[in-house]
Parts: structure tokens; sequence; C-alpha cells
């Protein structure tokens, strides 16, 4: 089925400082094939990636071999591998706002790739060409060629970045996560862009990537890589119809559909492991239901299971049915309506809320024009927008960390549009009845504090509880949230990124809310965790009673959580209504676009 | 060395590697502070003692460091001299830190007209030459060595307080400041107990380096007769006192010289080490 491979690796090791990050990789690529590395953080992906350019970070070091076109890029001298790269395989990088020069034009970065061919030695020629590569990129202003890497969005210094990569026409191109940093829109966008150079050129690609959905809608074949291993190997339909390995499987079914609301999604239980910690065994083991004592007793090898499909699971014939059966179910599992109650009057209301920010040389920048929102009690609200459409500034300002510049906010009948006016008893009740949890599951908690510590002063400052009854309301919350109470002592830095986010939950519930506003809880875990936390957030508002207002870009996990829907788009709604209606039924062509944007 | 790959961090403590130069930094400091306490004890003759009949010898069995012009032991007198070496940049170090971490948290967590006030005074104090006004001040003023610590406290806090805003303004808008506003913590909970622990690090490295510069500008006060009273034992002193008896005994010379710059290098490459190993 293959014609000679454009690129052969065989047995990639990476290692640092004696660690080991991947265990003897295997990846091949035929000219013109689109291949997929899936794999969540710390699975090895991005540096398998740089292993094959060469460009590890000091420290890390790659053994095996890496066979592009006949040629052994290992034992390359320096000199002539970077003459490969570019020429014959390019790299594009993941975060479109560091990887342009910030001090050159971003015509120059296309300009500098053709310098060395002597047909562009004249100025016009060579002006003409950067012209015509921004062209293939979609980039048909001339102006922009002209234009700072600051002047550019993200999604157009991504067609920059990726039409310097192109310059020297390689025939390979690695792509490490082209689309994550950018907003829905774009990101579907540079992808389809992506495979249209890719198809026009004949071009092999290499697509590095933790979105599963992504990998099958743009990729010929998919490497799912797990803490430095392989687990499964085949082509994209095949995978996906039909996953041999229970990692793939459990990847696919803890992806929240975006089709339909299920009561509760199917999450990979546990974290994701380093490579180190799982040596020797199946490094899936650990959170595989189907785990016996011989997965643990030796590393699996990939095995070829049918014509092109390898599998790292010595299970498959034993659990293949179980696991059809699984897959079935989810599949077919009916869309759960969304209960509604409107007559009840709304427990957060924010009425033609205008927000102004001083922007540069005095500009006035507005983060929201007027924008009027209700969450009732009980009630989970989605409020989908992308970077810049207001949404943060939106959940901020109703939990008083901003005030807003004009209009009102009233939480549970009390007015909380400005907070530094409020009298006390009101201000310390707001504050008691609605609680924010962040994104950025790294940075939400205070480094220096341990999770007792955290917890015990959000239970202080609500008041609530007498000094004896903290350590029990501390080991409740930690059950609440599904962590251990030994989980008390530990700090930040020892959780995974999961855990810490738990411990975010349960320091805002710490004060009993009746509201939670959350700001994209979910978006930076891992696809294996994002289910676990959807799944605590639907407990916690059955056991609790909560109220959400679920800040996120991501029309799968708001369709999974949200009753209602309001699409924000430039600080204004631009839609409402029943999640069920505005997903099925969108009527703002900004809303089409966002559900558009969806890879299936 | 520690790698950080993906989001997976090393656990625990990162392993302590110390080079020879770092061992002998703190070695050194150790002497110091063994010196500046038990001086008294450590040293094999009083500092005060004259010996006019010998005058200034060079080193000898008797006088290892020999004599200088008084027929006083430059060992002892080096030896003792490390209370004042230790004791003044302690002060300075610890007192312009105090003074500036209050002043950075307000200023950085803040803002506004508090920020505005303080940060203008610290422009005004920066436009100021260090050495020059505390030559000024401690020669009109007088009052010797406290004066002079008592004016590097003043001159040392506004750099300082540069040091602790910066790093509370990269604090301020973590999400975990955020939480703790949103639970309605007060500013001033919020300042003690969630900024101060995470800029303290910086400020430990820093107060190390200001350690070994107000050394330096005590000594260099103490060598222009502004410092110390005249006949103390005191390195900068000490080398104003023995720079006449240079080629009769060099080694008066070069002792609390050496003394001093020792010093100052361990403490900064202490700073160094600290920093590197507090902040990452």
């Amino acid at each position: 089925m293959m014609a000679a491979p454009l690129l052969t690796v065989r047995n990639l090791a990476i290692s640092a400082g004696g660690r080991a990050i991947t265990t003897g990789t295997n990846l091949d690529i035929a000219r013109g094939e689109t291949i997929a590395i899936v794999g969540e953080s710390g699975s090895g992906k991005s540096l398998t990636a740089k292993a094959i350019g060469r460009l590890l970070p000091p420290g890390v070091s790659a053994r095996g071999s890496i066979v592009y076109n006949g040629i052994e890029l290992m034992t390359l001298p320096k000199r002539e591998m970077r003459q490969m790269r570019g020429r014959r395989l390019s790299l594009m990088l993941q975060d479109p706002f560091t990887m342009l020069n910030p001090l050159m034009k971003s015509g120059l970065h296309v300009a500098e790739m053709l310098r060395d061919r002597s047909e562009f030695r004249d100025r016009a020629a060579l002006k003409a060409e950067v012209a015509r590569r921004l062209g293939e990129v979609g980039i048909t202003d001339a102006d922009v060629a002209e234009r700072m890497p600051f002047q550019l969005s993200g999604g157009m210094s991504q067609r920059v970045a990726m039409a310097a990569a192109l310059a020297r026409d390689p025939e390979l191109l690695i792509a490490d996560e082209p689309s994550t940093a950018l907003d829905v829109t774009t990101q579907a966008e540079i992808i389809k862009l992506l495979k249209r150079v890719q198809q026009a050129r004949g071009m092999s690609l290499v697509l590095i990537t933790h979105n599963l959905r992504l990998a099958f809608s743009t990729c010929d074949r998919i490497y799912v890589l797990y803490a430095g291993s392989l687990l499964e190997v085949g082509s994209a339909r095949a995978v996906e119809e039909d996953p041999f390995h229970p990692y793939t499987l459990g990847l696919l079914l803890s992806e929240p559909p975006a089709d339909k609301r299920v009561p509760k999604l199917i999450a990979i239980r546990g974290k994701v492991p380093r490579a180190d910690e799982v040596a020797g065994r199946c490094v899936f083991a650990d959170r595989c239901d189907w785990a016996e004592d011989e997965c643990r007793a030796a590393t699996p090898a990939l095995a070829e299971t049918s014509a092109g499909r390898f599998t790292a699971c010595i299970r498959r014939r034993q659990i293949a049915a179980e696991m059809r059966a699984l897959r079935g179910a989810a599949l077919e599992a009916e869309s759960a309506l969304a209960s509604l109650e409107p007559s009840i009057s709304p427990i957060v209301r924010a009425a033609n809320v205008v927000k102004n920010f001083a922007g540069r040389r005095g500009r006035v920048v507005q983060a929201l024009k007027g924008v009027s929102i209700e969450v009732r009690p009980g009630e989970s609200v989605g409020l989908v927008g992308e970077s810049g459409s207001g949404k943060t500034t939106l959940g901020r300002t109703l939990v008083g960390l901003e005030t807003p510049t004009s209009g009102g906010i009233e939480i549970a009948g009390i007015d909380a549009s400005n907070f530094a006016v409020m009298n006390a008893a009101d201000r310390a009740e707001t504050r008691r009845t609605i609680q924010m949890v962040f994104q950025d599951p790294y940075s939400t908690l205070n480094p220096r504090h341990s999770v007792r510590t955290s917890l015990r002063e959000a239970i202080r400052t609500s008041g609530r509880f007498s000094d004896q009854q903290v350590d029990a309301r501390i080991a409740e919350l930690l059950r609440e949230v599904g962590l251990p109470e030994s989980y008390a002592e530990r700090r930040p830095a020892s959780l995974s990124g999961g855990e810490r986010q738990r411990v975010a939950i349960a320091r805002s519930l710490s004060v009993n809310p009746k509201v939670l506003v959350c700001d994209e809880p979910v978006s930076a875990l891992d696809v294996s965790v994002q289910a676990q936390i959807l799944n605590l957030f639907k407990r916690l508002q059955q056991e609790l009673g909560l109220s959400y207002l679920f800040i996120t870009h991501d029309l799968a996990v708001v369709r999974q959580v949200a009753e209602r829907i309001y699409v924000l788009y430039l600080g204004e709604i631009v839609e409402q209504g029943p999640a069920e209606e505005v997903i099925g039924r969108p009527q703002h062509p900004y809303t089409k676009r966002l559900i558009d944007s969806i890879p299936r | 060395m520690s790698l950080h790959l993906d989001s997976a961090k090393p656990e625990g403590a990162p392993r302590a590697t110390m080079s020879v130069a770092m061992v002998l930094a703190f070695v050194v400091v150790a002497i110091v502070v063994i010196c500046a306490f038990f001086g008294a004890s450590i040293a094999p003759d009083s500092p005060f003692t004259q010996r006019l009949d010998i005058g200034d010898v060079p080193p000898s069995a008797q006088f290892l460091a020999g004599t200088d012009l008084l027929g006083r032991d430059v060992l002892s007198r080096v030896i003792h001299g490390a209370w004042t070496a230790l004791v003044g940049p302690v002060v300075v170090a610890a007192g312009a830190f105090s003074i500036a971490t209050v002043l950075g948290l307000l200023s950085g967590y803040l803002g506004g007209m508090v920020d505005s006030v303080i940060m203008r005074w610290v422009d005004f104090m920066l436009a100021l030459p260090t050495p020059l006004v505390a030559i000024v001040v401690v020669g009109v003023v007088g009052g010797g060595y406290w004066t002079a610590v008592f004016v590097l406290v003043i001159l040392f806090t506004a750099p300082d307080t540069r040091i602790v805003r910066s790093a509370v303004l990269e604090q301020r808008p973590r999400p975990y400041i955020d939480a703790a506003r949103a639970l309605g913590i007060s500013k001033t909970r919020i300042l003690v107990i969630h900024i101060l622990p995470n800029v303290l690090p910086i400020i430990l490295a820093y107060v190390v380096l200001d350690f070994a510069f107000a050394l330096v500008n005590l000594a260099g006060l103490s060598f222009l007769g502004l410092g110390v009273e005249p006949g103390t034992p005191d390195w900068g002193r000490l080398l104003f006192e023995n720079r006449t008896i240079l080629f009769t005994n060099p080694v008066a010379l070069l002792l609390p010289a050496g003394s001093v710059i020792l010093t100052a290098v361990s403490m900064n490459l202490i700073g160094d080490w600290l920093f590197a190993r507090l902040t990452r």
C-alpha cells in the first residue's frame, strides 16, 4: 500500500538526563501523505518532531535512526543538516505570537528564506515572489508584507509563518499544534489552508496535535503516542471506526460530543503519567479498565494486527467485543434534554453592562457594549465567544473584579454594580453568593500555600464556619471534588493540572456559593482529564444545586454543561437561547461560523 | 541541570549542587562571622596594645601579619575589624529592604497615586550619586560609622523599592490573586499572606547583594576618614592608617584590602546563587 517512504524513523528514543521521554518510536511517511501524531501533554510528541529536525533543546538527546529519502539524518554533519532544514523538511511551531521575529517585517521572514536563490537576486523579483508566497497562504493584501508581527492577528501570524516554512519548497512539513493557540474559527481556516497547500504541492505533512477529531478529519494515518510510547497506528478511518487500543477508545469517548448532550461523559480515570514512571509495563495499564497482570509484566510491543494497523494492546482479542459495545452504546446514547425552568426569577442579572478600558494613546477600548444576561437558580448558562469578545471581562465584572463603566449588576437581589460603594454586609453576602473558577490551573493556586492553607483561608473569610469546623470542612470540600483527604498537605507543584483545577473548584465552593462563574475551566487540561472535570461540574450542580456561568470558546463543552447559551461577539450578545436550539439552528452568521469550525 | 518539558515539572526540590567557588564563598563568610563574634578569643593579641619601641615590622613568628606604625598586631586588628565589616552592612541591607518591602508592596499592589508618589521619590533618590551623598552628609553632620550606616539605609531603599515593586507587579495579575480578591480577602492579607511569600525569595537574594555593596561603601567611607573613630579596628580604616607603611610591611595593607574584596565577592556569589535557586 505504501510507496518508498519519504521518511523512516526507527527506534527513536529521546531522553533528558537519563530520564526516558520516548521509547523506540517508529514512523513511516510516504510522499504526499499526511500523518498525525496524537498525544497529550508529556507524551513526547513535540520532542519527536524536534528530534526529526535535529532541533532538540540542550540536555535532551535522541538515539535511533531517521532516514530521509535514503539519507541518515542522525549522523549527518551539522552543515548538511542545516541544508536539509527548510529545503527538504520544514518545521512549523505552535505559538504564532513568538514564532516571528518581533523586529522583522512579516514579508522579510519569507524573503529571508528565498535570499540564497539566484533567481531572486533582483529586488523586484524577490518582492514579487514574497507576494506570491503570501498569496499562497491566503494573504492577498500586499500591505501585510510591510507590517510588523505585532500588527498581525494570531491567524495572520500563523499564515506568515506557514509561508516562511514553505518558502524553500520542502517535501515534508512538520506542523506542531499549528492551530491550538488560535481562536476556534481561525483554527479551522488554518487547518483547511494547511491541507489545501499540502494537496496542491503533493507535500508530506506531519501534524502534531492533541485533538483526535482534528487528526481524523485531516490526516491519512494516525500515530497515537502516550507517555512516550506508540499505542496505536493505523489509517484515520480505521482507527476512528474501530479503535484497537483502550487508550484511543478512551480518548474518543472522553471528548465531549458536539452533536448531543450526554448525561455523563465517559472519562479516563487518573492522570497522564511521565514516561519513566510507567517503564517496564504497558504505559496505560494504570488507567485501563481491562488491565490484567500480564499488562504489567512487560512493555507490550507495537504489533501488526492487520495490514498497516498496529496496536500495543496485548489483550485486544479478548476485549475487542467489549470495547465495540461500549463505543456503540456511547454513539447511540440519546441526547439528554436540558430542563428549563424559566419561571424562577434570576439570581444573577446584568443589564446593559458597558466596560471600557483605556487603550494606547488615550483611545478607549470597548470590551463590553451593553451586555444583558440572566442566570436563574440551579441553571447552567454558557457564554460562548472567542478571545477579544469580552467574555472574560463580563465574568470578572460579575464577581466584582472589574467595575462596569455603566449598567447594572444584581446578584441575589443585591445591587452589585460597584463593589467599592457597597456596604460591607452586602459585599460579603455577594461574595458568598457568586464565586469564580479560573482558566489556568498552573497559576490559579498560590504556589507557596499548601492545599490546606488555601482552603482554610477561603473558609475563614466566608465567616460561616467556626475554627473547630474548618478542618472538617476542608475534608468535606476535598471529598466533594473527588480528591483524597491526604491532598490537603500537598503544594500545587506536586499536583497535576486536573488536580489543581479540582482544588481551585474546592476553594470557590468553600463559601457555599450559589453561582459559579467558570472561565474556560477545562481548556488548559488534557483531553482525558477534561471529561473528569466536566463530570465533576455536572455532579456538583446536582448535589449542591449550583448555578453556572460557563465561559468558553468550545461549543462541544458548552453543550454538555449548559442549558442556555449566550453568544458574545465583539462585546455584544449576538444570539441567545436554549443550548439545543442555538447549536442546532444557529441564526447569527457568527454562530454559524463557530459551529462550522468544529472538526468532524 | 533540570529541564522543563511540556508541563512535566521535576518534583521535589532540585538536587543541590555547589561548585568549589560556592563552597569557598560560604567558608569565607563563615570565617568573617566567627571573627566578628568571637574575635576577642581568636585574636592572638589585643588590637589596641601599642609597641612604639618596635614600630612597624614585617610578618614574623610573633606577629603573623606584622605590626603597624604604632606597633599594634595587624592580624588582631583585622580579626577585630570583622565586627564593623559585618554589623554595618547587615543593618544597611536589612534596614533598606525592610523599608523597600513595605513601599514596594504598596506601590506595586495599590498602583495609582500611591505608586506615583513612591516611584517619583525613588526616581529622585536614584538621581543622587550614592558615595558622594554619603561623603557630604557624613562629612557635614558627623557622627561617624552609624551616621554612614543610616545614610546608606536611606540611599539603598530607593533601588530596592524598585526591585520589590517589579516582583509584586509580576504576581499581581496572577489568577490566585484574583481568586483571593473574589473571595473577599482583605488587601492587607493579600499583600502579606499571598504576595509577600512569593516575592520573598527575590528579596532575600537582593539583601545579600546589598550587603556586599554596603560593605564596600562603608569601607570606602572609613578609608576617607568618614566612618569609624580613628583607632577603631576597621578594614577601611586599616587601609587608611597603614597606607604609609606599604613598603615596610605590605601585609598590613594587603590583609584588610583582601578581606574586603574576598568578603564582598563571596557575598556577591552567594547572592547570585540564592537568586538562581530561589527564583526559578
